[in-house]
């Protein structure tokens, strides 16, 4: 199987280092960042809170509460507060009254202590400082880390790829925190009975594979593979297939494969909120695309992204369209408004849109060529557009990963890849 | 709620679904491509052609072609060219405007022009000399002129727009429109009874494909096995040289009568392929490969039944005008041929297989051309053959 090459169009963001970008003035958070669900605020307008106080939360299992960025003091909460995601949420609107006081609920814990830890206790830690997969996917990592107790976990894999074009933020923690990672990876491990270690990155990480080597060459059980990776293999499933050759069933979860994979950014979150006691309030970023400069950004959620590009003198009269969390896979803001996320791992400005006008299907079946996960895109696409979704499931709709290939391929610029994505979604 | 802040309005920005990004390969650009690689035969073929004056003053003579225009054959492809591709978009231009549902696409209809005016059969060998083997109107102007346009006007109309209206073309246009406008002609045009007698009927003392086949030099006549080889030199030389090319020559480099498209192998072959590499993928190049492929197993399969030389019957059926030229620009067709790898492959075996067959029974010269029409219109059920299991199934 050949993978789709899609450029990488990352050259200066991955030698640009991290920048911590200030807070803001008004942060904005949204009460619902990942997938489960909802949550409900947990404070009201005219609460004086603290950075890292707990704000938002839900009691379903599949849930993840998320906290103040800043300290200062509640001004509004909107019900229903239109970001990109599909589903909205309120969003809690908070005032930075500049004292930085914080929040003392988690504790950080030692090096040493880590030993003596109790696994339940360090899910719960990490259930409690908001951490969701900030690959994309958006799923509580506490769930994804407490598999059922029969499932044996040989393989643990760092997700290190970052295939999104233009996104360099994972490639800088790679550089720049390697240390804090390999500190992650001892807490992943502990709780998931001590797996196998494979860092998986790409060969063209050239600055992040020797420090790689260097940190995670002496632990033991661990491997650092740089390989040939493309874009489309920076999915869970075809990243095991390309390391551990196993294709897992599309009825099955990687756990019943014996394998977990978490992405660099969530390993580097665990770090902080276990030894740091810091819950999930910032992230690394990447603006790139149209920009004079592009660059890598430690921002706290919640930072209206206008305010990013103001800072970053970019001139919004030219700005057709901002896109966040990869261009390949993420979403295109409806305005300069919407803050930064949990899953905001770039900040992609465009000054004109980079897609085809579409137009009629010419029967390349280069969309059939270049479907990582082999299915028929057009004739799947075919079906629904005939409102015929019976034909669609029987064609593997379902299976569909959504990584956008088909339309990235399509000569006749169909929107493939997200019609098919709303119909899996019925 | 409160609502005390007054933020000013942020711009609205474009919202799209991803992907947000789209690879380089467009409509337009792949059939900007074609249209160069097209280009390209035709002019290497016009200059190739340009010192042959059709018809010659022989022929003139011989033949009573007083009313034909004498012209450079070059120049009658040129003018064929303009002819075709004049029509094809301007039929194109005036469906768009009145049919307000119907999309212009000038380069899609250029490149069919193009492929009606190098899938037409030109020249006049030597061997029509005798007066009832060739359709001589279709092959000298003004009148060719008249039957490209008809070929393109028909193609573009009928096999093209009305087609395209149905949801899914069933067959190659330029294909179906040659196929069309030249059945008045069948018995000489395609069906060569005359052209490749059977020598045992005299005539031409040409063999037929259904027997064995060989090399041989040009004076010996009646032998079937040794003259098939002199027979293709002399329907292809230069008829403006005293003895005729050597087949290499006229196999590979110019032939000088039939598809203007396939005149020059080594042309066709440069060309078509620089045009898959630089198409990257956009092209179903498992057609092309398996063709060549299933069209030499045929040819064994022909020599092991009938005898004689296997490789004087490959080069035959792999390098005749209409061959080379469908392998490379139209048995590849991306809406008359099958979606999956599994289905291209089967395509391109049949086409192989069907092109010997016919050209062997029927002595169907430009079998290809009925062999794609009907490949064509199995696709549909090809499709359904190759779909892949998904990831993980």
């Amino acid at each position: 199987m050949t993978f789709e090459k899609i450029k990488e169009q990352k050259e200066i963001a991955r030698k640009t280092p991290i920048e911590i970008f200030p807070d803001p003035k008004t942060a904005i958070v949204l009460t619902y960042q990942h997938t489960g669900a909802q949550n409900s605020p947990l404070v009201s307008v005219g609460d004086t809170i603290c950075i890292g106080q707990k704000i938002a939360d839900s009691k379903e299992r599949v849930s993840s509460p998320v906290h103040s960025p800043i300290s200062g003091k509640v001004i509004k909460i909107a019900d229903s507060y239109n970001h990109c995601y599909e589903e909205s949420s309120s969003a809690i609107f908070i005032e930075n009254d500049g004292k930085k006081t914080k929040d003392k609920t988690l504790t950080p814990i030692s090096e040493n202590e880590l030993d003596s830890t109790k696994i339940d206790a360090l899910i719960k830690r990490i259930r409690e400082a908001g951490i969701i997969g900030l690959g994309g996917a958006g799923f509580p990592t506490n769930i994804k880390l407490s598999p059922p107790a029969d499932a044996k976990i040989k393989n643990l894999v760092v997700n290190a790829t970052e295939g999104e074009p233009f996104d360099a933020a994972d490639e800088r923690l790679l550089i720049e925190k390697t240390e804090n990672l390999l500190k992650g990876v001892r807490v992943v491990r502990k709780i998931l009975g001590n797996p196998k270690v494979t860092i998986a990155t790409k060969a063209s990480k050239v600055d992040a594979i020797p420090k790689l080597q260097e940190v995670f060459g002496k632990e033991p059980d661990t491997v650092v593979v740089a390989g040939h990776f493309e874009y489309q293999q920076g999915d869970a499933s075809l990243l095991q297939k390309a390391l551990f050759g196993y294709e897992t069933p599309p009825t099955k979860r990687s756990y019943e494969m014996g394998c977990i994979v978490q992405n660099v950014a969530t390993i580097n979150a665990i770090a902080n909120a276990v030894f740091e006691g810091e819950p999930l309030i910032s992230r690394v970023t990447t603006l790139n695309g149209d920009v004079p400069k592009p660059k890598n950004l430690q921002v706290k959620i919640g930072t209206p992204v206008k305010d990013i590009l103001n800072a970053n003198s970019i001139d919004m009269n030219n700005v057709k369209q901002v896109v966040v969390g990869g261009v390949m896979m993420g979403h295109a803001l409806p305005n300069t408004d919407a803050p930064v996320t949990k899953r905001t791992s770039s900040i992609i400005v465009f000054n004109e849109t980079k897609t085809k006008k579409q137009t009629a299907c010419i029967h390349c079946a280069k969309c059939i060529e270049s479907c990582p996960v082999r299915l028929q895109p057009i004739l799947i696409y075919n079906a629904i557009t005939k409102a015929d979704f019976e034909k669609a499931e029987k064609l593997y709709m379902k299976d569909c990963i959504v990584c956008g290939t088909c339309s990235y391929v399509c000569p006749s610029g169909l929107p493939l890849a997200s019609t098919i994505a709303a119909s899996k979604k019925q | 709620m409160t609502n005390q802040s007054s933020v000013e309005k942020s711009k609205d920005l474009v919202v799209a679904p991803a992907p947000h990004i789209s690879g380089a390969m467009s409509k337009n650009r792949l059939m900007l491509y074609t249209f160069a690689a097209l280009m390209v035969i035709t002019v290497i073929t016009a200059v190739l052609w340009w010192h042959v004056p059709v018809p010659t003053e022989l022929q003139v003579s011989q033949l009573g072609l007083s009313n034909a225009w004498v012209m450079p054959l070059g120049a009658i492809l040129l003018v064929s060219a303009l002819v075709a591709v004049g029509v094809a978009v301007g039929i194109d231009f005036l469906v768009g405007k009145i049919a307000a549902d119907s999309e212009i696409n000038t380069m899609s209809a250029a490149v069919f022009g193009l492929i009606v005016t190098l899938s037409y059969s030109y020249g006049l060998p030597q061997m029509a000399q005798v007066t009832d083997v060739m359709p001589i109107e279709t092959l000298t102007a003004p009148m060719i002129f008249a039957y490209v346009a008809l070929i393109s006007g028909i193609g573009l109309l009928v096999f093209k727009k009305l087609q395209g209206m149905a949801g899914r073309k069933f067959v190659n246009p330029a294909a179906a429109a040659k196929f069309l406008v030249l059945l008045p002609f069948i018995t000489s045009v395609f069906i060569v009874k005359d052209h490749f007698a059977d020598w045992t009927e005299g005539g031409l003392s040409v063999p037929k494909l259904a027997g064995p086949l060989g090399w041989g030099d040009l004076a010996v006549g009646g032998n079937g096995l040794g003259s098939f080889s002199s027979n293709l030199q002399g329907c292809y030389s230069d008829p403006t040289l005293m003895n005729p090319q050597s087949i290499e020559s006229v196999m590979l480099f110019t032939k000088f009568h039939g598809w203007a498209g396939g005149a020059s192998s080594i042309a066709v072959i440069i060309v078509g392929i620089a045009l898959f590499v630089l198409a990257r993928k956009y092209i179903k190049w498992r057609i092309t490969a398996t063709y060549f492929v299933s069209i030499i197993a045929m040819s064994l399969v022909m020599t092991g039944i009938y005898g004689g030389d296997a490789l004087i019957r490959i080069i035959f059926e792999i390098f005749i005008g209409s061959s080379i030229f469908l392998a490379f620009f139209m048995a590849t067709d991306p809406a008359t041929t099958p979606y999956t790898a599994k289905g291209q492959i089967i395509f391109g075996v049949g086409l192989g297989i069907l092109t010997v067959i016919i050209q062997t029974y029927m002595n169907f010269f430009g079998g290809a051309l009925l062999a794609l029409l009907i490949m064509n219109l199995t696709v549909p059920l090809i499709d359904r053959i190759g779909l892949r299991k998904p990831f993980g199934r």
